[in-house]
């Protein structure tokens, strides 16, 4: 599965999700719509009614969602972190 | 300068930034030959602006990110000449909404800037560069999916993130722009938003984005270093990504100043084909 790696890391050890603000969420459901990875789940019964359910699912370095949701609800890791993690990792595993 | 268009603003009526947005189309029209489309009228009635939004270039003014009228015209397939989002014009300018229904003081000040900005706009922002002579006639390999084929450019210099973006390396400079599954995947892509030419962007940084009525692509740039030309052509011909996003589709141009670091997290074509195959054939189950 390509979903699994990027650049030949374990997708698992990326720190890369959507985290929703939800002072800030009116449950629109817009990010939901849009993204085709499942990383939302919805539950209606909840008071939470929308989770940040599959992590991993989130492709790295997309940040797609947060452009459709109105109140600037969502917020990702900073990239830069994220690919300095990703190259310390890819040495550490060439080294191995 | 903004004159002769067809304008189609949000017109949300339950909150401020709507209310600016239609503020910013009346006043449009009330100065220049524009013509407003009412998006709840086009909604039941589209006939009565069919003519309209065929012979005029398409201002589109979205009050906030939901970007309603956006996604109004992508619904109905228009080409957008112009976007502007009230929300973040405020922010450019630094100024706060009123939050009111009816535009107050710091909402009059703001559409007079968008007002005044979008009459001294000169004929083709920004656009106009230092592209380079980059010739980009590439070998490729092709594979198909049901109705679909994917092309994609092998070479030394060509390289791509695992985010479907590629780069053509050339010395210092390289063109960016995305590949075939982006281009595919959206398929008729309407919009583009070129990044700003000067800006620095780092590697998987934004650079500039892509529409269609199914989707917007983020395009995610596989190189750091500053932006120096822009695709022009795209501009009025978006669909140019999609007949070749290599050739006449490409993105941009950047000013390499990290390359050798960049590369660590580049693949080259050998990866990037098997890589696009698997995700093929995961979408389509
Ligand atoms: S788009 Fe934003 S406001 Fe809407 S449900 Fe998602 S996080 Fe919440
Ligand atoms: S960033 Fe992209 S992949 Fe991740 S949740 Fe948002 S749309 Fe889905």
């Amino acid at each position: 599965m390509s979903e699994s790696t990027f650049m030949g890391v374990q997708r698992d050890k990326i720190d890369w999700k959507p985290t929703i603000d939800y002072s800030k969420c009116d449950y629109c459901m817009e990010c939901v719509k849009f993204c085709p990875h499942k990383v939302f789940e919805v539950n209606e019964e909840e008071e939470i009614k929308l989770i940040v359910k599959n992590p991993n699912n989130c492709v790295v370095f997309c940040r797609a969602c947060s452009k459709t949701c109105g109140p600037n609800a969502i917020t990702f890791p900073d990239k830069n972190t994220t690919t300095q993690m990703i190259k310390a990792i890819r040495k550490e595993e060439n080294n191995d | 300068m903004i004159d002769n268009c067809a304008i189609l603003p949000c017109n949300g009526l339950d909150k401020c930034a709507g209310a600016v947005s239609r503020e910013v189309a009346v006043k449009l029209c009330e100065n220049n030959a524009n013509e407003i489309i009412c998006p709840v009228f086009y909604r039941v009635a589209e006939a009565k602006y069919n003519k309209i939004v065929g012979e005029h270039p398409l201002i589109v003014i979205d009050g906030c990110q939901t970007r309603c009228a956006s996604k109004l015209a992508a619904e109905k397939n228009l080409r957008v000449f112009k976007k502007i989002t009230i929300t973040e014009e405020a922010k450019n300018h630094n100024i706060v909404l009123s939050g009111g229904l009816t535009p107050g003081e710091s909402d009059k000040v703001l559409v007079d800037l968008i007002l005044k900005g979008l009459v001294n706009e000169p004929e083709n922002s920004g656009l106009i560069s230092d592209v380079q002579d980059i010739s980009c006639n590439f070998d490729y390999n092709t594979f198909q999916n049901g109705k679909f084929i994917f092309r994609i450019p092998r070479g030394a210099q060509i390289y791509f993130n695992e985010n479907d973006c590629w780069a053509y390396v050339i010395g210092n400079r390289a063109r960016i722009g995305v590949t075939d599954f982006v281009q595919q995947n959206l398929s008729d892509i309407l919009y583009f938003t070129p990044p700003e030419i000067g800006a620095e962007i780092d590697q998987f940084g934004e650079a500039g984005e892509i529409e269609s009525s199914k989707s917007v692509f983020e395009i995610v740039s596989p190189v750091t270093g500053k932006v120096t030309a822009v695709n022009s052509m795209l501009e009025q011909k978006p669909e140019l990504i999609n007949e070749n996003p290599y050739e006449t589709g490409w993105v941009a141009e950047i000013e390499l100043t990290d390359f050798e670091n960049d590369k660590e997290l580049l693949i080259g074509f050998d990866k990037y084909f098997e890589l696009v195959k698997r995700k093929v054939e995961e979408l389509n189950g």
